[in-house]
């Protein structure tokens, strides 16, 4: 009976147009499934290897005394404002011990501007350690040279501001320039104030330092997002993680992993920059010449070369002077008109001069303001309100594999969470101590320039101090901060686990065996926090994530009612289509009928033909849809922005098909033939067998 | 002999919007097992009306049908279909073949409704009735690859392949030429005069009516007679 059935059922498939616009619309409603489920389900699996790859891990704690909720990447830019967790080493032994933990890492997350020391200021102090150096240790040969050196470097860039003040003023624009700055200048420019240097260095010092210097725009503010965390604990947690540039902060050490994005697009020299954008879009096929964004570059890099010029002391500009006059074929020109000339490049010499630049000129520059090794002034909000500076090391850079590109996962760079907790005004009780031991030793000493600094970051945080153990109230208890860490003391300290545990965390990822089992290590998570009283808060990557976490529930949202719309439709089509294929067919289903067969018989017969259907065109889409994923598989999809780095967990995304895929796919589509086929079906089975005798057709 | 079919003072109107159009009026009728019997009348007497009443595929308005001893009035729909598959056997004026289905498959199918018998009998059964019509070579054929007369001839084996005591048929050679109507209507007999099957079956055509051994004449939805055609067996005693 069953064999009739399925005979009957194969044998109808193609007999009807009917049932071949049936067949069309399950094969390409499934064809539609399995590659948008598959598409997505491979997008939001890398959108979400992304986000618990690099920060968040699958679940997040923080304290139930928090304000906010935990955001890794806050909407609005603004951390959220987090309590310390009460005792983090008992919410670390605690969670630690549930089986399908597999590492619990502690955190921090908080921002600040730093500035990248700019030209004058490093060569000023350049300059003044050479001259402590002769007052201690006596002068030699050598120190004399790199004296005279440095003097001519500066008065180098003495130079270029004064003949960019002197532009300033023909331009005479709205604000009047101060006199005495410029009576500076001028008095910096003279032969006379070079000739007096070396009678008090310090004195000629002290002046270009506070009067010269801050007229030169400083260098750029850059916004520096960073992680507090256990550094060896991060890394074997986040295996994404690699270093690129230098090397790993040692073990216990106090240091910073810059994030090479960020290394790359705020610290390196703007130009040099510039000419490796060019150089990548060049590469991929974009042409200079068409290209307005390439364009704007290449005017930039003509226009603006100060940077180079304030680089560069006498020695090597006329190095430089000589590489770029052979390479341009000129037997004149000064610097400037030769780096103008040098940088208008065009497609036809673009890759010789991206060559040369980096073979002949990069040798002369500092690529970038600041480098492996060193010392990074890193100025933050503590919670209490008040800025606070603390110098820290850089040991290297890192970046996640794959993630390279995307500015999500570039912004965040790592410090150990000592510096961390210091920034953020909590701090250990020894540490506490050795800093007020530190205090007395050192003479205090006000940065001149932090007042600048606190209008700059006027707009951050705006947390009003709170009683809290193991808060500072830094303004009060530590005035001149970098000046007293700058003392090395503090950053060659070796801490242990211990340490890093026993102090102030603010949040935690927790990093799963099984991330299959979220929901249920959550619950555990929230179980264990309630019965045992550790006071926080555990939520899932998707929450702690803010926008994005819900930009992949929207993504599924949105499949799921696309999927529920072309069901509903799919089901309205094949309904309407099945009726008028029964009523084409009540002779033969009332012969059937007069012969003896019984109305479940008919039922069966027709529901039977459209699962044969959905099974025949549904399979046929299903493979035709594995073949497209598998093709596109091969090829990966290509992110053409940088956002979508993140969002593809690489340069390319490469979509795989999983047999829940398909089962979804073909288990939604018998769903609809059916379903959709059951009034027809219903209706076959109550034509009268009378209808066989009625031969008018 | 008990008959297997007796009706009793039949009446069937057929409602037409808000008139009733009468097609039977008070008919009897006694059909003894092994009779070849035809229906005859003009267009419109109710030939096909009274076939489908004998054939449980429809109801009488009033009157009683009682088919091989069963009260047709007093049966469920699923008991009507299954005295349908078990005791009567069908002929249809246009052959009425499942188009999908080869004629092997076609004759198969009221044995795969009645599942009494396995697959290998079911075959053997099959070949012997396609072999009676003479159609054993087209088995693997579909219905659309056979004439009329073929098709006819495989309506046939599939209404007797389920040993139904009474084959009814309504015109089955309308829609044939005369010599292959005559063909058909001559298997018919052959196969009536083996077994002893009751055939009952209309037609407008002489010659055909001529083979039966009773011949029913329908008028205006009333029987006018019955009468043995000439040639014809003897006949039954009338109503
Ligand atoms: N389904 C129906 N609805 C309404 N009236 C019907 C229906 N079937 C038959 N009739 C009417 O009943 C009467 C008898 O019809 P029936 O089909 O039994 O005649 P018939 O003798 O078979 O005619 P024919 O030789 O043309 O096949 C006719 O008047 C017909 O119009
Ligand atoms: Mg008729």
């Amino acid at each position: 009976m069953l064999r009739l059935l399925l005979q009957v059922s194969l044998r109808n498939l193609f007999r009807s147009r009917i049932n071949l616009l049936i067949g069309a619309i399950i094969f390409f409603y499934t064809l539609l499934l399995v590659v948008g489920g598959a598409m997505l389900d491979s997008l939001l699996g890398s959108m979400s290897r992304s986000i618990v790859g690099t920060v968040s891990g699958h679940i997040q704690l923080y304290s139930v005394t928090s304000r906010d909720p935990m955001s890794i990447w806050p909407t609005m830019g603004n951390e959220p404002d987090l309590s310390p967790m009460q005792d983090y080493q008992r919410v670390e032994g605690a969670i630690s011990k549930l089986p399908n933990v597999k590492a619990v890492v502690p955190m921090g997350i908080n921002g600040s501007l730093i500035t990248s020391g700019n030209t004058v200021d490093l060569t000023l102090a350049e300059l003044r350690g050479v001259v402590r150096e002769e007052k201690e240790n006596g002068k030699t040969a050598e120190l004399e040279a790199e004296r005279q050196s440095l003097k001519e470097h500066v008065r180098q860039i003495v130079r270029v501001l004064h003949t960019d003040l002197g532009r300033a003023t023909e331009m005479e624009t709205t604000e009047a320039r101060d006199p005495e700055a410029l009576a500076a200048v001028e008095r910096a420019s003279s032969d006379a104030f070079w000739q007096g240097f070396d009678e008090d260095p310090y004195g000629a010092l002290e002046f270009l330092e506070n009067k010269v210097a801050p007229q030169l725009p400083d260098g750029d503010l850059v916004p520096l997002r960073y992680v507090g965390t256990d550094l060896d604990g991060f890394a074997k947690s986040f295996d994404r993680m690699e270093i690129v540039d230098g090397q790993a902060v040692p073990p216990g050490r106090r240091g910073m992993l810059l994030s090479k994005f960020i290394y790359e697009q705020y610290l390196k020299l703007k130009t040099a920059r510039r000419m490796d954008l060019i150089k990548e879009a060049v590469d991929t096929g974009a042409l200079i010449s068409t290209d307005p964004e390439l364009q704007r570059y290449v005017h930039q890099n003509a226009q603006q070369t100060r940077e180079i010029l304030l680089q560069l002391d006498p020695l090597k500009s006329e190095q430089a002077v000589r590489a770029l006059r052979a390479s341009l074929g000129r037997s004149d020109g000064t610097l400037p008109e030769l780096l103008s000339a040098f940088f208008a490049v065009t497609d036809d010499n673009f890759q010789a001069r991206y060559a040369f630049f980096y073979k002949e000129l990069a040798p002369l520059l500092q690529l970038y303001r600041l480098r492996v090794g060193d010392v990074l002034t890193i100025t933050a909000f503590t919670r209490s309100g008040y800025t606070k500076s603390l110098n820290i090391p850089v040991w290297g850079t890192f970046r996640f594999k794959g993630l390279e590109k995307s500015p999500l996962a570039g912004n965040i760079s790592l410090m150990d969470i000592m510096s961390f907790r210091e920034l953020y005004g909590y701090l250990g009780a020894d540490t506490s101590a050795e800093i007020q031991a530190l205090k007395q030793e050192a003479g205090a000493q006000a940065v001149d320039r932090t007042h600048a600094e606190e209008e700059l970051f006027g707009s951050g945080r705006k947390v009003v101090a709170e009683a809290t153990p193991g808060l500072i109230d830094d303004k009060k208890a530590f005035p001149g901060t970098a000046a007293n860490l700058r003392r090395k003391d503090l950053q060659q300290r070796v801490f242990d686990h211990a340490e890093i545990s026993r102090g102030v965390v603010l949040n935690a990822a927790v990093i799963l065996k099984d991330p299959s089992k979220l929901k249920q290590t959550l619950r555990e998570v929230r179980e264990l926090s309630d019965r045992e009283h550790l006071g926080i808060y555990a939520v899932s990557w998707q929450d702690a994530s803010g926008i994005l976490g819900q930009l992949v529930m929207l993504a599924r949202l949105v499949l799921y009612v696309a999927a529920f719309i072309i069901f509903v439709v799919a089901m309205v089509i094949i309904n309407n289509a099945m009726m008028m294929a029964t009523l084409r067919r009540t002779a033969e289903v009332g012969t059937m009928r007069a012969i003896g067969a019984q109305r479940p018989f008919v039922l069966t017969m027709v529901l039977s033909e459209t699962l044969t259907l959905g099974v025949v065109f549904g399979a046929a889409g299903a493979l035709l849809g594995a073949g497209i994923v598998g093709w596109v598989g091969a090829k990966g999809i290509r992110a053409t922005a940088d956002i979508m780095y993140f969002f593809f967990s690489g340069p390319r995304l490469y979509p795989h098909l999983s047999i829940s895929n398909v089962i979804a796919a073909m288990g939604i589509v018998l769903v609809v033939s059916v379903v959709s086929t059951l009034y027809p079906a219903f209706l076959a089975a109550r034509v009268p067998p009378v209808r066989a005798m009625q031969t008018d057709e | 002999m008990a008959p297997i079919v007796s009706i009793v003072d039949v009446y069937k109107e057929y409602s037409l919007g808000k008139t009733l159009v009468p097609a039977l009026r008070g008919v009897s009728l006694d059909v003894v097992a092994g009779e070849f019997i035809s229906i005859a009348g003009p267009s419109g007497s109710g030939k096909t009306t009274l076939l489908n009443l004998i054939g449980c595929v429809d109801v009488a308005t009033r009157g009683t049908v009682v088919v091989a001893g069963r009260n047709t009035a007093e049966l469920s729909e699923r008991e009507l279909t299954s005295l349908r598959l078990n005791t009567i056997g069908f002929i249809f004026q246009s052959f009425n073949l499942v188009p999908v289905l080869s004629v092997f498959q076609n004759v198969e199918f009221p044995l795969l409704l009645q599942r009494k018998l396995s697959a290998p009998e079911r075959r053997k059964r099959v070949m012997l009735l396609l072999e009676q019509v003479g159609i054993a070579t087209h088995a693997d054929h579909r219905p659309s690859e056979l004439s009329g007369g073929q098709r006819q001839r495989v309506a046939v084996a599939r209404a007797l392949v389920g040993s139904p005591q009474l084959v009814l048929a309504d015109e089955p050679t309308a829609n044939l030429d005369s010599v292959t109507g005559e063909h058909i209507i001559d298997l018919m007999k052959e196969l009536n005069e083996r077994d002893g099957t009751t055939f009952i079956f209309s037609t407008h055509d002489a010659r055909v009516m001529s083979h039966a051994n009773a011949v029913i004449r329908l008028e205006d939805g009333q029987i006018v007679g019955r009468e043995k055609p000439l040639g014809g067996a003897q006949a039954a005693g009338m109503h």
